[in-house]
Protein backbone atom coordinates (compact mmCIF):
# COMPACT_ATOMS: atom_id res chain seq x y z
CA UNK A 1 0.00 0.00 0.00
CA UNK A 2 2.84 2.37 0.85
CA UNK A 3 4.93 1.25 -2.09
CA UNK A 4 4.44 4.44 -4.07
CA UNK A 5 5.47 7.10 -1.58
CA UNK A 6 8.62 5.20 -0.66
CA UNK A 7 9.88 4.50 -4.16
CA UNK A 8 9.93 8.14 -5.27
CA UNK A 9 12.31 9.46 -2.60
CA UNK A 10 14.54 6.49 -3.35
CA UNK A 11 14.72 7.16 -7.10
CA UNK A 12 15.30 10.88 -6.67
CA UNK A 13 17.73 10.26 -3.83
CA UNK A 14 19.88 8.00 -6.02
CA UNK A 15 19.66 10.52 -8.87
CA UNK A 16 20.69 13.37 -6.57
CA UNK A 17 23.54 11.29 -5.17
CA UNK A 18 24.91 10.49 -8.62
CA UNK A 19 24.55 14.08 -9.78
CA UNK A 20 26.10 15.47 -6.61
CA UNK A 21 29.18 13.27 -7.11
CA UNK A 22 29.62 14.37 -10.71
CA UNK A 23 28.83 18.05 -10.12
CA UNK A 24 32.00 19.00 -8.17
CA UNK A 25 34.14 17.39 -10.87
CA UNK A 26 32.38 19.39 -13.60
CA UNK A 27 32.50 22.58 -11.53
CA UNK A 28 36.22 22.41 -10.77
CA UNK A 29 37.68 20.46 -13.70
CA UNK A 30 35.49 21.07 -16.70
CA UNK A 31 34.26 24.65 -16.34
CA UNK A 32 36.86 27.35 -16.92
CA UNK A 33 37.97 29.72 -14.21
CA UNK A 34 36.27 33.06 -14.48
CA UNK A 35 38.74 35.85 -15.32
CA UNK A 36 37.70 38.52 -12.86
CA UNK A 37 36.25 36.62 -9.92
CA UNK A 38 38.57 33.61 -10.06
CA UNK A 39 37.72 30.59 -7.95
CA UNK A 40 35.06 32.44 -5.95
CA UNK A 41 32.82 32.30 -9.00
CA UNK A 42 32.55 28.51 -8.59
CA UNK A 43 30.03 28.95 -5.80
CA UNK A 44 27.66 30.35 -8.40
CA UNK A 45 27.00 26.76 -9.58
CA UNK A 46 25.55 25.92 -6.19
CA UNK A 47 24.15 29.30 -5.25
CA UNK A 48 21.85 29.93 -8.22
CA UNK A 49 20.42 26.38 -8.47
CA UNK A 50 19.64 26.59 -4.73
CA UNK A 51 17.79 29.84 -5.40
CA UNK A 52 15.82 28.14 -8.20
CA UNK A 53 14.92 25.30 -5.85
CA UNK A 54 13.83 27.79 -3.23
CA UNK A 55 11.50 29.56 -5.65
CA UNK A 56 10.20 26.24 -6.94
CA UNK A 57 9.43 25.22 -3.36
CA UNK A 58 7.55 28.42 -2.57
CA UNK A 59 5.63 28.15 -5.83
CA UNK A 60 4.64 24.56 -5.04
CA UNK A 61 3.56 25.69 -1.58
CA UNK A 62 1.37 28.39 -3.18
CA UNK A 63 -0.26 25.94 -5.60
CA UNK A 64 -0.87 23.27 -2.95
CA UNK A 65 -2.27 25.92 -0.58
CA UNK A 66 -4.84 26.96 -3.19
CA UNK A 67 -5.73 23.32 -3.81
CA UNK A 68 -6.10 22.71 -0.10
CA UNK A 69 -8.60 25.53 0.38
CA UNK A 70 -10.43 24.43 -2.74
CA UNK A 71 -10.55 20.64 -2.30
CA UNK A 72 -9.92 20.36 1.46
CA UNK A 73 -7.66 17.43 0.79
CA UNK A 74 -5.36 16.81 3.76
CA UNK A 75 -2.63 15.64 1.42
CA UNK A 76 -2.49 19.04 -0.28
CA UNK A 77 -1.78 20.68 3.07
CA UNK A 78 0.91 18.11 3.74
CA UNK A 79 2.57 18.80 0.41
CA UNK A 80 2.33 22.56 0.87
CA UNK A 81 3.90 22.42 4.33
CA UNK A 82 6.67 20.09 3.17
CA UNK A 83 7.53 22.17 0.10
CA UNK A 84 7.73 25.27 2.28
CA UNK A 85 10.05 23.48 4.67
CA UNK A 86 12.39 22.22 1.95
CA UNK A 87 12.21 25.67 0.36
CA UNK A 88 13.29 27.22 3.67
CA UNK A 89 16.30 24.88 3.71
CA UNK A 90 17.34 25.90 0.19
CA UNK A 91 16.75 29.55 1.07
CA UNK A 92 19.18 29.19 3.95
CA UNK A 93 21.70 27.66 1.52
CA UNK A 94 21.21 30.58 -0.87
CA UNK A 95 21.85 33.14 1.86
CA UNK A 96 24.92 31.33 3.20
CA UNK A 97 26.52 30.67 -0.20
CA UNK A 98 25.64 34.23 -1.22
CA UNK A 99 27.45 35.64 1.78
CA UNK A 100 30.53 33.45 1.14
CA UNK A 101 30.61 34.64 -2.46
CA UNK A 102 30.00 38.29 -1.60
CA UNK A 103 32.90 38.56 0.86
CA UNK A 104 35.76 38.26 -1.69
CA UNK A 105 33.83 39.81 -4.61
CA UNK A 106 31.99 42.72 -3.03
CA UNK A 107 34.19 43.01 0.04
CA UNK A 108 31.34 42.51 2.49
CA UNK A 109 29.35 39.56 3.74
CA UNK A 110 26.12 41.30 3.01
CA UNK A 111 25.22 43.94 0.44
CA UNK A 112 21.68 45.25 0.12
CA UNK A 113 21.42 44.18 -3.48
CA UNK A 114 17.91 43.82 -4.92
CA UNK A 115 18.13 40.06 -5.46
CA UNK A 116 19.69 39.41 -2.06
CA UNK A 117 17.00 41.44 -0.35
CA UNK A 118 14.29 39.58 -2.25
CA UNK A 119 15.73 36.24 -1.12
CA UNK A 120 16.02 37.43 2.46
CA UNK A 121 12.41 38.65 2.64
CA UNK A 122 11.12 35.45 1.07
CA UNK A 123 13.18 33.52 3.58
CA UNK A 124 11.56 35.55 6.39
CA UNK A 125 8.08 34.73 5.06
CA UNK A 126 8.96 31.04 4.86
CA UNK A 127 10.28 31.20 8.42
CA UNK A 128 7.04 32.85 9.57
CA UNK A 129 5.10 30.10 7.77
CA UNK A 130 7.11 27.48 9.58
CA UNK A 131 6.55 29.22 12.94
CA UNK A 132 2.82 29.51 12.38
CA UNK A 133 2.78 25.75 11.91
CA UNK A 134 4.52 25.17 15.23
CA UNK A 135 2.45 27.64 17.23
CA UNK A 136 -0.98 26.36 16.27
CA UNK A 137 -2.64 23.55 18.15
CA UNK A 138 -5.78 22.61 16.27
CA UNK A 139 -4.70 20.53 13.26
CA UNK A 140 -7.52 21.47 10.89
CA UNK A 141 -7.33 25.16 11.73
CA UNK A 142 -3.56 25.03 11.43
CA UNK A 143 -3.87 23.62 7.91
CA UNK A 144 -6.33 26.35 6.91
CA UNK A 145 -4.24 29.19 8.32
CA UNK A 146 -1.12 27.81 6.75
CA UNK A 147 -2.81 27.68 3.36
CA UNK A 148 -3.93 31.31 3.75
CA UNK A 149 -0.39 32.38 4.67
CA UNK A 150 1.04 30.29 1.82
CA UNK A 151 -1.12 32.18 -0.67
CA UNK A 152 -0.66 35.64 0.89
CA UNK A 153 3.08 35.08 1.19
CA UNK A 154 3.62 34.00 -2.39
CA UNK A 155 1.53 36.89 -3.74
CA UNK A 156 4.09 39.12 -2.09
CA UNK A 157 6.96 38.00 -4.35
CA UNK A 158 6.25 40.39 -7.27
CA UNK A 159 5.90 43.29 -4.82
CA UNK A 160 9.19 42.50 -3.10
CA UNK A 161 10.84 42.15 -6.49
CA UNK A 162 9.55 45.50 -7.72
CA UNK A 163 10.14 47.30 -4.41
CA UNK A 164 13.73 46.12 -3.93
CA UNK A 165 14.54 47.02 -7.53
CA UNK A 166 13.14 50.52 -7.13
CA UNK A 167 14.79 50.88 -3.77
CA UNK A 168 18.25 49.94 -4.98
CA UNK A 169 18.11 52.13 -8.06
CA UNK A 170 17.32 55.00 -5.72
CA UNK A 171 20.67 54.46 -4.06
CA UNK A 172 23.73 55.31 -6.14
CA UNK A 173 26.15 52.76 -4.65
CA UNK A 174 24.29 49.85 -6.21
CA UNK A 175 26.46 46.84 -7.02
CA UNK A 176 25.40 44.65 -9.89
CA UNK A 177 25.07 40.95 -9.32
CA UNK A 178 25.66 37.87 -11.40
CA UNK A 179 26.83 37.90 -14.99
CA UNK A 180 24.09 37.23 -17.52
CA UNK A 181 25.85 35.66 -20.50
CA UNK A 182 27.89 32.56 -19.78
CA UNK A 183 30.47 30.88 -22.02
CA UNK A 184 29.29 27.45 -23.30
CA UNK A 185 31.33 25.31 -20.88
CA UNK A 186 30.02 27.21 -17.88
CA UNK A 187 26.50 27.04 -19.27
CA UNK A 188 26.60 23.22 -19.49
CA UNK A 189 27.91 22.90 -15.95
CA UNK A 190 25.35 25.40 -14.74
CA UNK A 191 22.45 23.47 -16.28
CA UNK A 192 23.80 20.25 -14.87
CA UNK A 193 23.89 21.83 -11.43
CA UNK A 194 20.31 23.05 -11.84
CA UNK A 195 19.22 19.47 -12.59
CA UNK A 196 21.28 18.24 -9.64
CA UNK A 197 19.63 20.65 -7.24
CA UNK A 198 16.17 19.94 -8.57
CA UNK A 199 16.82 16.23 -8.06
CA UNK A 200 18.00 16.95 -4.53
CA UNK A 201 14.98 19.18 -3.96
CA UNK A 202 12.52 16.48 -5.02
CA UNK A 203 14.40 13.78 -3.13
CA UNK A 204 14.13 15.82 0.06
CA UNK A 205 10.54 16.80 -0.66
CA UNK A 206 9.35 13.22 -1.25
CA UNK A 207 11.28 12.03 1.77
CA UNK A 208 9.77 14.78 3.92
CA UNK A 209 6.26 13.99 2.68
CA UNK A 210 6.58 10.29 3.41
CA UNK A 211 7.92 11.16 6.85
CA UNK A 212 4.98 13.47 7.49
CA UNK A 213 2.57 10.76 6.34
CA UNK A 214 4.21 8.26 8.67
CA UNK A 215 3.90 10.79 11.50
CA UNK A 216 0.21 11.27 10.77
CA UNK A 217 -0.33 7.55 10.72
CA UNK A 218 1.44 7.19 14.04
CA UNK A 219 -0.75 9.93 15.50
CA UNK A 220 -3.93 8.22 14.37
CA UNK A 221 -2.73 4.86 15.64
CA UNK A 222 -1.96 6.44 18.99
CA UNK A 223 -5.43 7.97 19.02
CA UNK A 224 -6.97 4.55 18.39
CA UNK A 225 -5.23 3.09 21.42
CA UNK B 1 -27.10 50.41 -1.22
CA UNK B 2 -25.98 46.82 -1.83
CA UNK B 3 -26.27 44.55 1.18
CA UNK B 4 -22.52 43.94 1.28
CA UNK B 5 -21.77 47.61 1.95
CA UNK B 6 -24.57 47.95 4.49
CA UNK B 7 -23.01 45.06 6.39
CA UNK B 8 -19.54 46.57 6.08
CA UNK B 9 -20.78 49.89 7.41
CA UNK B 10 -22.56 48.19 10.31
CA UNK B 11 -19.34 46.44 11.37
CA UNK B 12 -17.35 49.64 10.94
CA UNK B 13 -19.87 51.59 12.99
CA UNK B 14 -19.82 48.98 15.75
CA UNK B 15 -16.01 49.01 15.93
CA UNK B 16 -15.73 52.77 15.95
CA UNK B 17 -18.44 53.07 18.58
CA UNK B 18 -16.80 50.58 20.96
CA UNK B 19 -13.47 52.29 20.39
CA UNK B 20 -14.92 55.76 20.96
CA UNK B 21 -16.61 54.77 24.20
CA UNK B 22 -13.36 53.70 25.86
CA UNK B 23 -10.65 55.16 23.61
CA UNK B 24 -8.54 52.46 25.27
CA UNK B 25 -6.87 51.23 22.14
CA UNK B 26 -6.14 54.62 20.63
CA UNK B 27 -4.61 56.07 23.80
CA UNK B 28 -2.32 53.05 24.23
CA UNK B 29 -1.30 53.26 20.57
CA UNK B 30 -0.65 57.00 20.74
CA UNK B 31 1.45 56.69 23.88
CA UNK B 32 3.46 53.83 22.38
CA UNK B 33 4.05 55.79 19.16
CA UNK B 34 5.14 58.81 21.20
CA UNK B 35 7.61 56.61 23.10
CA UNK B 36 9.02 55.23 19.85
CA UNK B 37 9.62 58.73 18.47
CA UNK B 38 11.33 59.75 21.71
CA UNK B 39 13.47 56.61 21.92
CA UNK B 40 14.61 56.93 18.33
CA UNK B 41 15.98 60.38 19.19
CA UNK B 42 18.60 58.83 21.42
CA UNK B 43 20.17 56.93 18.53
CA UNK B 44 21.52 60.10 16.99
CA UNK B 45 23.30 63.18 18.23
CA UNK B 46 20.74 65.90 18.99
CA UNK B 47 20.41 68.30 16.09
CA UNK B 48 22.36 66.01 13.76
CA UNK B 49 21.41 66.53 10.08
CA UNK B 50 20.92 62.77 9.69
CA UNK B 51 17.64 63.09 11.60
CA UNK B 52 16.04 64.67 8.55
CA UNK B 53 16.78 61.63 6.41
CA UNK B 54 15.61 59.12 8.99
CA UNK B 55 12.47 61.02 10.00
CA UNK B 56 10.26 59.19 7.43
CA UNK B 57 11.59 55.92 8.78
CA UNK B 58 10.84 56.92 12.37
CA UNK B 59 7.35 58.00 11.39
CA UNK B 60 6.61 54.66 9.72
CA UNK B 61 8.24 52.52 12.40
CA UNK B 62 6.13 54.32 14.99
CA UNK B 63 3.01 53.81 12.86
CA UNK B 64 3.75 50.16 12.15
CA UNK B 65 4.61 49.16 15.73
CA UNK B 66 1.88 51.17 17.43
CA UNK B 67 -0.48 50.09 14.64
CA UNK B 68 0.32 46.45 15.32
CA UNK B 69 -0.46 47.04 18.98
CA UNK B 70 -3.90 48.28 18.00
CA UNK B 71 -4.41 45.64 15.31
CA UNK B 72 -3.70 42.86 17.78
CA UNK B 73 -6.64 44.08 19.88
CA UNK B 74 -8.90 44.24 16.85
CA UNK B 75 -9.96 40.61 17.16
CA UNK B 76 -8.87 40.07 20.75
CA UNK B 77 -11.83 42.21 21.88
CA UNK B 78 -14.13 39.89 19.97
CA UNK B 79 -12.90 36.98 22.06
CA UNK B 80 -14.58 38.40 25.17
CA UNK B 81 -18.04 36.98 25.72
CA UNK B 82 -17.57 34.94 22.55
CA UNK B 83 -18.40 37.92 20.36
CA UNK B 84 -16.55 36.31 17.49
CA UNK B 85 -19.08 33.51 17.50
CA UNK B 86 -21.81 36.12 17.40
CA UNK B 87 -20.18 37.78 14.41
CA UNK B 88 -19.90 34.44 12.70
CA UNK B 89 -23.57 33.72 13.30
CA UNK B 90 -24.75 36.98 11.73
CA UNK B 91 -25.85 36.64 8.12
CA UNK B 92 -23.05 39.08 7.20
CA UNK B 93 -20.65 38.07 4.45
CA UNK B 94 -17.16 37.23 5.85
CA UNK B 95 -15.75 39.69 3.34
CA UNK B 96 -17.97 42.42 4.80
CA UNK B 97 -16.77 41.61 8.32
CA UNK B 98 -13.21 41.84 7.09
CA UNK B 99 -13.76 45.10 5.23
CA UNK B 100 -15.56 46.73 8.17
CA UNK B 101 -12.81 45.73 10.59
CA UNK B 102 -10.12 46.78 8.16
CA UNK B 103 -11.65 50.23 7.59
CA UNK B 104 -12.04 50.69 11.35
CA UNK B 105 -8.36 49.85 11.85
CA UNK B 106 -7.36 52.18 9.01
CA UNK B 107 -9.28 55.07 10.56
CA UNK B 108 -7.75 54.42 13.98
CA UNK B 109 -4.28 54.39 12.47
CA UNK B 110 -4.93 57.57 10.50
CA UNK B 111 -5.93 59.34 13.71
CA UNK B 112 -2.75 57.97 15.28
CA UNK B 113 -0.68 59.35 12.41
CA UNK B 114 -2.34 62.74 12.74
CA UNK B 115 -1.02 62.70 16.31
CA UNK B 116 2.50 61.43 15.47
CA UNK B 117 3.17 63.91 12.69
CA UNK B 118 3.06 67.03 14.92
CA UNK B 119 5.21 65.24 17.50
CA UNK B 120 7.74 64.51 14.77
CA UNK B 121 7.65 68.12 13.61
CA UNK B 122 8.28 69.39 17.13
CA UNK B 123 10.90 66.93 18.31
CA UNK B 124 12.85 66.48 15.08
CA UNK B 125 12.40 70.06 13.97
CA UNK B 126 11.00 68.89 10.66
CA UNK B 127 9.60 71.26 8.02
CA UNK B 128 6.68 69.58 6.33
CA UNK B 129 4.11 72.36 5.91
CA UNK B 130 4.58 72.63 2.13
CA UNK B 131 4.93 68.90 1.53
CA UNK B 132 1.85 68.02 3.55
CA UNK B 133 -0.70 67.82 0.67
CA UNK B 134 1.63 65.47 -1.25
CA UNK B 135 2.10 63.28 1.79
CA UNK B 136 -1.57 62.40 2.18
CA UNK B 137 -1.84 59.84 -0.62
CA UNK B 138 1.30 57.79 0.16
CA UNK B 139 0.42 57.76 3.87
CA UNK B 140 -3.14 56.67 3.14
CA UNK B 141 -1.97 53.85 0.85
CA UNK B 142 0.65 52.64 3.31
CA UNK B 143 -1.87 52.62 6.14
CA UNK B 144 -4.43 50.74 4.06
CA UNK B 145 -1.76 48.15 3.22
CA UNK B 146 -0.84 47.65 6.87
CA UNK B 147 -4.48 47.52 7.98
CA UNK B 148 -5.37 44.96 5.29
CA UNK B 149 -2.77 42.33 6.10
CA UNK B 150 -2.80 43.24 9.80
CA UNK B 151 -6.54 42.65 10.10
CA UNK B 152 -6.31 39.27 8.37
CA UNK B 153 -3.41 38.11 10.54
CA UNK B 154 -4.99 39.58 13.66
CA UNK B 155 -7.80 37.05 13.33
CA UNK B 156 -5.26 34.30 12.68
CA UNK B 157 -2.74 35.05 15.41
CA UNK B 158 -5.48 35.01 18.03
CA UNK B 159 -5.65 31.23 17.75
CA UNK B 160 -1.93 30.61 18.15
CA UNK B 161 -0.37 29.72 21.48
CA UNK B 162 1.27 33.15 21.64
CA UNK B 163 -2.03 34.96 20.95
CA UNK B 164 -1.63 38.60 19.92
CA UNK B 165 2.14 38.44 20.39
CA UNK B 166 2.33 36.40 17.20
CA UNK B 167 0.84 39.12 15.00
CA UNK B 168 4.05 41.07 14.19
CA UNK B 169 5.83 37.86 13.15
CA UNK B 170 3.24 37.28 10.45
CA UNK B 171 2.55 40.86 9.42
CA UNK B 172 5.98 42.44 9.20
CA UNK B 173 7.59 40.17 6.55
CA UNK B 174 4.60 40.61 4.25
CA UNK B 175 4.39 44.33 4.94
CA UNK B 176 8.04 45.03 3.98
CA UNK B 177 7.44 46.04 0.30
CA UNK B 178 4.62 48.42 1.24
CA UNK B 179 6.66 49.76 4.16
CA UNK B 180 9.57 50.39 1.82
CA UNK B 181 7.25 52.22 -0.56
CA UNK B 182 5.77 54.28 2.28
CA UNK B 183 9.14 55.32 3.72
CA UNK B 184 10.75 56.03 0.36
CA UNK B 185 7.83 58.09 -0.92
CA UNK B 186 7.74 60.10 2.32
CA UNK B 187 11.44 60.85 1.89
CA UNK B 188 11.01 61.64 -1.81
CA UNK B 189 8.23 64.12 -1.01
CA UNK B 190 10.46 65.88 1.53
CA UNK B 191 13.23 66.05 -1.07
CA UNK B 192 10.79 67.16 -3.74
CA UNK B 193 11.42 64.23 -6.10
CA UNK B 194 9.12 61.96 -8.10
CA UNK B 195 7.05 59.31 -6.27
CA UNK B 196 4.84 57.89 -9.04
CA UNK B 197 6.63 54.51 -9.09
CA UNK B 198 6.18 54.07 -5.36
CA UNK B 199 2.53 55.08 -5.56
CA UNK B 200 1.92 52.49 -8.29
CA UNK B 201 3.56 49.87 -6.12
CA UNK B 202 1.58 50.68 -3.00
CA UNK B 203 -1.76 50.98 -4.80
CA UNK B 204 -1.18 47.61 -6.48
CA UNK B 205 -0.26 46.17 -3.08
CA UNK B 206 -3.43 47.52 -1.47
CA UNK B 207 -5.69 46.44 -4.36
CA UNK B 208 -4.33 42.91 -4.59
CA UNK B 209 -4.29 42.27 -0.87
CA UNK B 210 -7.78 43.66 -0.27
CA UNK B 211 -9.05 41.35 -3.02
CA UNK B 212 -7.10 38.36 -1.64
CA UNK B 213 -8.24 39.00 1.94
CA UNK B 214 -11.89 39.39 0.91
CA UNK B 215 -11.66 35.92 -0.60
CA UNK B 216 -9.55 34.30 2.09
CA UNK B 217 -11.14 35.76 5.21
CA UNK B 218 -13.89 33.17 5.07
CA UNK B 219 -11.31 30.45 5.75
CA UNK B 220 -9.88 32.31 8.70
CA UNK B 221 -13.25 32.84 10.38
CA UNK B 222 -14.40 29.26 9.87
CA UNK B 223 -14.45 27.15 12.99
Amino acid sequence: MHQKPYILPFIFGILALICLTIAPYLVFMYAGIEKEMGLAQKIFYYHVPSAFSMFLGSFLCFIFSIFYLWKRDKNCDLWAACSAEVSLLFGTLVLITGAIWAKPIWGAWWVWDAQLTLTLILWLILAAYHMLHTYLEDAVQSARFRAVLGIIGFLNVPFIHYATKLWRTHHPEVVRGEEISLPPDMKIVFFFCVITFFALFFALLFKRVSLAKAQNELESLKAEI
Amino acid sequence: MPLFFTQTLAILQKDLKTEWRTRERLSAMAFFAFLIVIIFNFIYEPGSPIIKTVAPGIFWIATAFAGLLGLSRSFAIEKQNDCLMGLRLTPADPGAIFLGKMLGNTLTMLILQALILPILVIFLNLQIAQALPHLILPILLGTLGLATIGTLFSAMSLNTRLREAFLPLLTLPIFIPALLAAIESFRAVLEGSEITDWLVLSSAFVALYIAACLLLFEYVLED
